[in-house]
């Protein structure tokens, strides 16, 4: 392994397509406005256009050189700049190994290792042969701790971490639930608005509309909105819902000697590695659909970039049972504390939650109705708004154990967050006049997570007991002079509580 | 154990946000111009033009005359060998810990307002988030900046 290598052939291919992807509006722009004029070689410019990508990928892939040596991976790329990059193996935070429809073909992989920081985005190897894959995975992650054994010992130990000791697979009855209350939802329904604001200009002159009104029961415009409104939910959900499907099919958790493994996906296979060394923060999220279920979904923080929207989070586990979230964690993650006596925000700051959550719907609603004319049941929204500013103050709790934090809060969905102490970037007290006016503070506490770290939140705790937390999250535990030692009398919840 | 020894900003740091909120913040009378510009100056127009350029006006003078000494006024900084702790606001106060194992790399910057009054802004980043203690002298500055990643690299662990 000590030789410069080049990825499979394949990989030429496989770039150029990537290219078509990243450029997919502008070619579609050029070839909507190519197909319009009369005179305009259309054949020639697609064949062209399609040869420069594919000499492109070809001298993309020449100028690909990789070698492992020393526990390090060297990386030689670029045309006409080189660019000459080294990851070692003590900076790497996750091993990702995808295999996509072209790959899978030629029975190829590909490997991306990811360290701290965006540079990582370049430290891929495109086309390489599973078994290749699998053996620098085990290069750059054998012996982490003792790097200074000998060698025959290192071969000895080089086996002993691959040993799966326990694994986790999504049953299909979750799967299916999980598919069908997929978050991604919201995403699905704008794709589709997108998609038809595009083509609505086309379709509307043509019998389309006319057809579908006389195919409606009543054929009042009322009814005709809400029906195609229904339509698009449905469509969206069909797409969510597969999509899904299709990420998180054949999903398992291996649990090894020091890292976790997450396998999954049907067309593209996935599989992440992430070192237990290398997690920064638990997540578990309660989705508003989810939750009356008693299901939640887990996802873990690294510092590696994790998605490719520089987000460093991944699906630990895509949907448990919420009696089962502890169980899990237990055998995952032992060495995290997890029931603890957690501060809620105290009475007076309920008013506060209220208040954020329903005054700007209100405002828009009464907007609506006054000045629109809308319908009475609009109403309905401030009522809801309400309730959700209630739940948001029920779910914010915050609490210390010995060397973790957790915090629970909730946006839509509710979600309770595990901190280590010492992987805390920074932690952040914020007080508004009005939170001063009634002794109240917000906390926030930064990991590192993708590119831009990631925060977590509850507001509206007890001036007091946020100065406590701050305090916790000190090395040499200073006290602050601000910090009082009378006992007030708070509201104690058990935490996690997922009962 | 007892509270961490807390700095003030120099006082010069006063001058160099009054200066660079007078020259920064004229940007802001744009607005009324481009109003004027695209509805013209009759009647109602005219009015909205001079009460909008009149509250920005308002509010260029106290960025210069007030919210500078406020803002030196309630910043302090702390340096220990665990944490940097920054209180800063006017408004919303803020108290921020970074804990010093944390810190990926410090900096010294100096724009051309600051080297006028031979100030610098000593800039702090962790794996998440970057701070930014605005204006100490420069001498100051390099100070803290070696102090800091002396104690940084002391408390050196992994991310």
């Amino acid at each position: 392994m000590s030789e410069f290598q080049r990825q499979h052939p394949v990989a030429a291919v496989s770039r150029a397509l990537d290219l078509i992807r990243g450029n997919f509006i502008t070619i579609l722009v050029f070839l909507f406005v190519g197909a319009q004029s009369e005179t305009f070689p259309f054949l020639w410019w697609i064949g062209g256009g399609f040869a420069f990508l594919l000499i492109l990928g070809v001298a993309n892939w020449w100028r690909f050189l990789f070698k492992v040596e020393d526990d390090m991976l060297h990386i030689k790329s670029g045309i006409f700049v080189r660019k000459n990059l080294y990851l070692t193996k003590d900076r790497i935070q996750v091993i990702d190994i995808t295999s996509g429809i072209i790959q899978r073909m030629f029975g190829l992989v590909r490997l991306d290792i990811q360290t701290a920081g965006s540079s990582s985005r370049q430290a891929a190897i495109d086309a390489i042969t599973r078994d290749r894959a699998i053996e620098i995975n085990r290069i750059l992650r054998r012996g982490t701790q003792k790097s200074d054994t000998p060698e025959d010992e290192i071969t000895e130990l080089a086996q002993e971490p691959d040993e799966i000791l326990n694994r986790f697979k999504l049953p299909h009855k979750e799967l299916l639930i999980a598919a069908s209350t997929s978050g991604s939802f919201g995403i699905a329904l704008s794709i589709i608005a997108t998609i038809f604001s595009q083509v609505e200009p086309l379709i509307s002159e043509s019998e389309m509309f006319e057809y579908l009104f006389n195919m409606l029961p009543s054929q009042t415009d009322t009814m005709m909105i809400i029906s195609i409104i229904l339509i698009f939910i449905v469509f969206a959900w069909l797409i969510s819902f597969f999509s899904t499907l299709f990420t998180y099919g054949n999903f398992s958790l291996e649990v090894k000697e020091n890292e976790i493994v997450v396998s999954r996906g049907i067309f593209e296979k996935k599989r992440i590695t992430v070192p237990y060394n290398r997690i920064q923060a638990i997540h578990v999220t309660e989705g508003i659909i989810r939750q009356p279920l008693g299901y939640a979904s887990i996802h873990l923080e690294s510092a590696g970039y994790g998605d490719g929207k520089g987000t460093g989070s991944i699906v630990l586990f895509p949907l448990i049972r919420r009696s089962e979230i502890l169980h899990l964690l237990n055998d995952l993650l032992p060495d995290y504390q997890k029931e603890h006596e957690g501060i809620r925000p105290p009475k007076r700051a309920l008013r506060r939650y209220l208040f954020r959550s329903a005054f700007f719907i209100t405002a828009a609603t009464a907007l609506l109705y006054w000045g629109m004319n809308f319908n009475l049941w609009i109403w309905i929204f401030p009522v809801l708004s309400v309730y959700w500013g209630w739940l948001k103050y029920q779910d914010a709790a915050a609490a210390a154990g010995d060397d973790i934090l957790v915090l629970r809060s909730r946006r839509l969905s509710k979600s309770t967050a595990y901190i280590k102490k010492k992987r805390i970037q920074d932690a952040t007290l914020i007080q508004s006049p009005f939170q001063r006016m009634r002794n109240l503070c917000s906390i926030q506490m930064y990991v590192a997570s993708g590119d831009h770290g990631k925060s977590f939140r509850v507001k509206d705790l007890e001036y007091n007991d946020g100065l406590k937390l701050l305090n916790d999250v000190r090395k040499n535990g200073i006290e602050f002079s601000e910090l009082v030692d009378e006992q007030v009398v708070n509201k104690k919840v058990p935490l996690p509580g997922w009962g | 154990m007892q509270e961490p020894q807390f700095h003030k900003l120099t006082p010069r740091a006063i001058r160099v946000w009054q200066w660079g909120n007078f020259i920064g913040n004229l940007f802001f009378f744009a607005i009324p111009a481009a109003y004027a510009a695209v509805f013209g100056l009759d009647g109602f127009h005219f009015w909205m033009v001079v009460i909008t350029a009149s509250i920005i006006f308002i509010l260029w003078q106290l960025s210069i005359f007030l919210t500078p000494y406020l803002s030196w006024k309630n910043w302090r900084y702390a340096i220990d060998e665990k944490e940097i702790d920054l209180k800063r606001g006017i408004l919303f106060k803020t108290r921020t810990l970074i804990p010093l194992s944390r810190v990926q790399h410090v900096d010294t910057r100096q724009g051309p307002l600051l080297r006028w009054y031979n100030l610098s802004s000593v800039t702090i980043s962790t794996a998440a988030t970057t701070h930014e203690i605005p204006a100490l002298d420069s001498v100051l500055a390099n100070r803290v900046r070696r102090q800091i990643s002396t104690y940084a690299r002391l408390a050196e662990e992994d991310v």
